[in-house]
């Protein structure tokens, strides 16, 4: 009998390290890019609300050409503003149009965040059941051995 | 034949390198390994876009301006234009910037190509060695696997004197020569002393060549070289005969002449070993055979002379028959059994006995065994451990015959 359990302790075990954990793992990881893509977007939102709030019109920034090499740039009329709306394509939009585009654009990954939360969740309390399961096995020969002694 | 008590120890490799060990530290190794190849890779990813924007910073200048999407963040451009294109500002490191030209940027990214390359080169060598080790791992795990074994041979004193009188050409192994050569230094040192120990010895024959009247105490020292035959002659010669003289002289002469017989025997068997073997002792090889042949003649007339203790004269005797040895087999083992004799210098019989014990076997008649009953006791007596010595010394004679 006490090999059963081991044996099932065992595979109780194994289960948790080999897939529960490393699943919880890549889910924390994909939540943590979106929310990359998340701030990367309220970012670029207070930004256009700068620009519109000070009305500026061109622009002189530093553009990197790789490893740190930069270069002056001028942007002569800031209205249009090309934005990446995913799968490789930008989109000409105007300050407002922009503004909406990213606040349609934070909803989305607002829902991604949710569902990879919810998935989180549901690994980590898998784990914690299987832990539970193992605790059983392991405590319930040592209660009987107690229960033997006693009387 | 000797027991050729040659202590060896034999390991296999597994038991030395276990197969799990090696299979783990094979592992680990490639470990080691694939880190470095992907540290490589990063570098050389590194000199790619190094050169690709040399090559960028090179055409910018040819125009005033370039018309470009100027990023805003990380998910909006702006159309715009690179202005000022001969400018650029670069990144030294540590929040350090320089604006240069494109000449003056140019030659700072070949600089920074260069400390790369020497990186990547340092890593490809740090790689080879951990392929090298790996390579070894396998190998030692294969070997183990199959179950090779490693046998190492020590030499005894005792054991290579006898094996080497047995047959010279069995020892002949590479463990032999790890012997001579660990002996090297301190054979030298020894091999000093004993040949500072003969030259008094010789001394005293010279002084002592008239005085050929103490036949007892040749006869004492006939006893104690037990392993000589010529002991017995003389003894016999000595207790049974007035002639003492003629019989040592005959005594002396066929003890010369087993001895250099033995000589040759030795020889014939070790010139090939002794070439590779006593390569140390080369310049050592011709001196002592000349010392022996003249300790020889010394001895023997250290023989007739008086006043000479036992063990001198059982030493010199030894220390032919080991230097004899030497010339067949391998010097150490015989220098280092001769250098405890000169330490006893003072000591009982029964140390001399014993020395002549681990002298076993250089020459013996057997006739003189037979006919010495009456003389072997004495010897017994005289020896304690006397018995013990003419087994192997019969043995030897029956393989020289």
């Amino acid at each position: 009998m006490d090999s059963l359990r081991q044996e099932k302790v065992q595979k109780f075990e194994e289960f948790v390290d080999r897939r529960l954990k490393p699943d919880l793992v890549h889910a924390i990881a994909e939540r943590d890019k979106i929310f990359d893509q998340q701030k990367i977007f309220s970012d670029l939102r207070k930004n256009i609300e700068n620009l519109e709030k000070n009305s500026v019109t061109s622009l002189r920034t530093l553009v990197n050409l790789g490893s740190e090499v930069y270069m002056q740039a001028e942007v002569p009329d800031t209205q249009r503003i090309f934005v990446d709306v995913g799968l490789g394509f930008h989109v000409e939009f105007t300050w407002s149009e922009a503004l909406k585009f990213i606040s349609l654009r934070k909803e989305k990954l607002e829902r991604q965040i949710e569902e990879y939360t919810r998935l989180i969740a549901s690994i980590k309390a898998q784990i914690k059941l299987v832990c539970e399961g193992i605790r059983e096995l392991l405590q319930i020969p040592e209660e009987k051995t107690v229960e033997g002694r006693v009387f | 034949m000797g027991k050729s008590e040659v202590k060896g120890t034999v390991t296999s490799l597994s038991s030395m390198f276990p197969a799990e060990e090696v299979q783990k530290a094979a592992k680990m190794v490639e470990e080691k390994l694939s880190e470095k190849q992907n540290e490589m890779n990063q570098l050389k990813e590194f000199i790619a876009n190094n050169t690709s924007l040399i090559n960028l910073v090179q055409k910018l200048p040819d125009e005033l301006h370039h018309d470009i999407m100027v990023p805003f963040g990380k998910a909006a451009f702006f159309p715009g234009r690179l202005i000022h294109t001969n400018e650029f500002l670069v990144l030294l490191g540590e929040s350090y910037y320089t604006e240069r030209t494109a000449k003056q940027t140019v030659e700072i990214l070949k600089r920074r190509g260069k400390s790369l390359e020497s990186k990547v080169d340092a890593l490809k060598a740090v790689m080879q060695d951990l392929k090298a080790e790996a390579s070894f791992f396998d190998s030692t795990a294969s070997e183990a696997a199959e179950g090779l074994v490693e046998i190492r041979e020590y030499e005894e004193d005792n054991s290579t004197e006898r094996a080497s009188q047995s047959g010279s050409l069995e020892l002949e192994t590479p463990s032999v020569a790890e012997a001579d050569n660990k002996m090297g230094a301190s054979e030298d040192d020894e091999y000093a002393r004993i040949m500072s120990r003969l030259e008094e010895l010789e001394k005293e024959e010279l002084a002592a060549e008239d005085n050929e009247e103490n036949l007892e105490d040749e006869d004492e020292d006939a006893n104690a070289v037990e392993s000589d035959g010529n002991e017995d002659e003389l003894t016999k010669a000595a207790e049974g005969d007035g002639d003492e003289d003629e019989l040592t002289k005959a005594a002396f002469h066929r003890k010369k002449d087993e001895c250099y017989s033995y000589l040759d025997h030795g020889q014939r068997y070790s010139e090939s070993q002794s070439r590779k073997q006593l390569q140390q002792f080369n310049g050592k090889e011709p001196i002592e055979e000349m010392s022996n042949k003249y300790k020889h003649q010394d001895l023997t007339k250290q023989f007739a002379s008086t006043g000479l203790t036992e063990e001198p004269v059982t030493k010199g005797e030894i220390s032919h028959g080991q230097i004899i040895q030497q010339d067949t087999q391998t010097l150490s083992p015989s220098i280092n059994a001769f250098a405890p004799f000169e330490k006893k210098s003072v000591q009982t019989s029964k140390s001399e006995f014993d020395s002549s014990k681990a002298f076993t076997g250089s020459i013996v008649e057997h006739t003189q065994n037979l006919d010495k009953s009456s003389v072997g006791t004495n010897m017994t007596s005289l020896q304690s451990s006397g018995s013990q010595p003419w087994k192997p010394v019969s043995r030897f004679k029956m393989q020289r015959k």
